[in-house]
């Protein structure tokens, strides 16, 4: 399979704290990866390395083998091409919705206007959000919020779907209506790497499920495997932990 | 009208609101000449400024580059402590007197007001353009950056907007406090209003009708400028309603939805 992300030994210290270390893996096109662990176990840490939010330490990412790290004049290029969609939605508070939507494309992609709207809308309506094109971001829910986020990341057309926790920050009535979309997208082939806490979520849509701790990944298999018979203690531990409550 | 120096108080000061009120006019319109335009161009050197602080450096960056920034900062530091750490009335003496010895050019003393008044507010709103790029929250420039904006489209298309609305109360003030503080360029003889008022004053020896006259005037400009600027502050809010395109249910429906009732 065409490996989009390839991830060699990455390493990441905020100071002296190591929060990453020595991390190893891949994701295909196509595949919908969740990235499952405790709070602090690195998770968005690495989520916001492979976007190069964050800075690497150590180590190397290749985009279609080609190690990004090295050629920092193309992180903007290169980050046009990773989506990504943040816990706290951070929507552009001075543009409207479909705004929003269009000014990556005009700008980065120099895309016309007319052609930018028209994306945009598309996209809009995927997400169920195209009714509410003039509302500014304070006028709308945190799951529509969260919906134009996805619309917006998707406007840019990415080769893959970075996603932080989405659900983590919306009220409990309204994690459903982003999960719908979500599930949606990962049913459409959209690559995407999901950071989450919906282990049902993890269990029911994703290809892959890694399960991360203290700054390494302790496990990386098939959901069933992951959820029914995890081989390591540690991810035993975590699941039943989660699942319990 | 007859007017004695036995007249009432409130003889002597319609006499001389009558008597001088071109020279009023005269000194008040180059005060608001002069604080507007230094407002303006204050604002856009402390963009620049505030823009310039406020530029990412990394560990990552070319040495060469973080030197150079390193030197820049440093003069812009010394622009901006030495400028607001001085009374204007200062730096006009020594600007005006300063440019005359050193240069031998004779500044009109118009422009010495324009050039003290620009470069004094200048250094005030560097820092606060400065606090106001720093204000907005630091997921705004990262959702920018995440679909590929470099650091100035971000800066220019999403952070400056923000920014900008956030810091017109400030400065708003700015201009107010320039309309008063423009008095002090009587000292270069620049003809604003209280130059204008004080030559008044010297010809009938009446200070308190004349410089009642001149603060109700002040008042007037200032009160009038906070009006203006606050119905600027309120339109660039933008709409508080916004208009629902049909609907899941029946389609051609438009609903317009209005919220923020804390305005």
């Amino acid at each position: 399979m065409d490996k989009i992300i390839e991830i060699n030994h990455l390493q990441k210290n905020f100071g002296r704290n190591e929060v990453l270390k020595d991390i190893n893996f891949s994701v295909s096109k196509g595949e919908v990866v969740c990235i499952i662990g405790a709070s602090g176990s690195g998770k968005s840490t690495l989520l916001r390395c492979i976007n190069l939010l964050e800075y690497p330490t150590a180590g190397e990412i290749l985009y279609h083998g080609q190690n990004i790290l090295q050629h920092k004049m193309t992180t903007a290029v290169y980050r046009a091409k990773m989506g990504m969609v943040f816990q706290q939605f951070n929507l552009f508070n001075n543009l409207n919705v479909l705004q929003n939507c269009m000014v990556g494309q005009v700008k980065v992609l120099k895309r016309n206007k007319t052609e930018a709207r028209k994306t945009a809308l598309e996209y809009l309506e995927l997400v169920g959000m195209s009714q509410y094109i003039n509302a500014k971001p304070s006028q709308i829910s945190g799951g529509q919020k969260q919906r134009v986020a996805i619309a917006r990341a998707l406007s840019m057309e990415p080769e893959a779907l970075l996603f932080d926790e989405p659900t983590s920050a919306l009220d409990p009535e309204l994690v459903g209506e982003v999960l719908k979309v979500m599930k949606a997208l990962a049913k459409s082939g959209l690559t995407m790497l999901v950071v989450t806490h919906e282990m049902a979520f993890a269990r029911d849509v994703s290809h892959r499920v890694v399960f991360m701790d203290e700054g390494v990944i302790v496990e990386d298999d098939t959901p069933e495997v992951i959820f029914n018979d995890p081989r390591n203690e540690r991810t035993r531990t975590f699941l039943k932990r989660i699942l319990e409550n | 009208m007859a007017i004695t120096p036995d007249s009432g108080f409130f003889q002597w000061v319609m006499y001389i609101a009558q008597q001088y009120w071109p020279l009023f006019l005269r000194g008040a319109e180059v005060t608001l000449i002069i604080s507007l335009t230094g407002t303006i161009i204050g604002f856009c050197i402390g963009l620049i400024i505030g823009v310039i602080r406020t530029i990412p450096i990394d560990p990552n960056t070319n040495p060469i580059l973080r030197f150079l920034y390193k030197i820049i900062n440093i003069i812009l530091l010394a622009y901006i402590e030495i400028f607001r750490g001085t009374p204007m009335i200062v730096q006009a003496m020594v600007v005006f007197y300063g440019v005359a010895m050193v240069y031998g050019i004779h500044l009109s003393t118009l422009f010495a007001g324009f050039l003290i008044v620009s470069i004094n507010t200048g250094a005030y709103m560097a820092e606060i353009v400065r606090g106001g790029i720093l204000s907005i929250d630091k997921g705004q420039f990262e959702a920018a950056h995440s679909i590929g904006m470099t650091h100035s489209q971000t800066m220019w298309n999403i952070i400056l907007p923000q920014a900008v609305r956030n810091i017109l109360p400030a400065t708003s003030n700015e201009f107010v406090i320039n309309i008063k503080d423009t008095s002090v360029l009587n000292v270069i003889g620049v003809t604003e209003l209280f130059f204008m008022s004080k030559s008044a004053a010297g010809n009938n020896f009446r200070y308190f009708e004349v410089f009642l006259v001149t603060c109700t005037i002040y008042l007037i400009m200032t009160f009038t400028v906070t009006r203006i600027l606050r119905f600027l502050e309120v339109k660039l809010e933008g709409p508080s309603v916004y208009t629902i395109h049909g609907s899941q249910t029946v389609p051609e429906a438009e609903f317009r939805i209005t919220d923020r009732g804390k305005h």
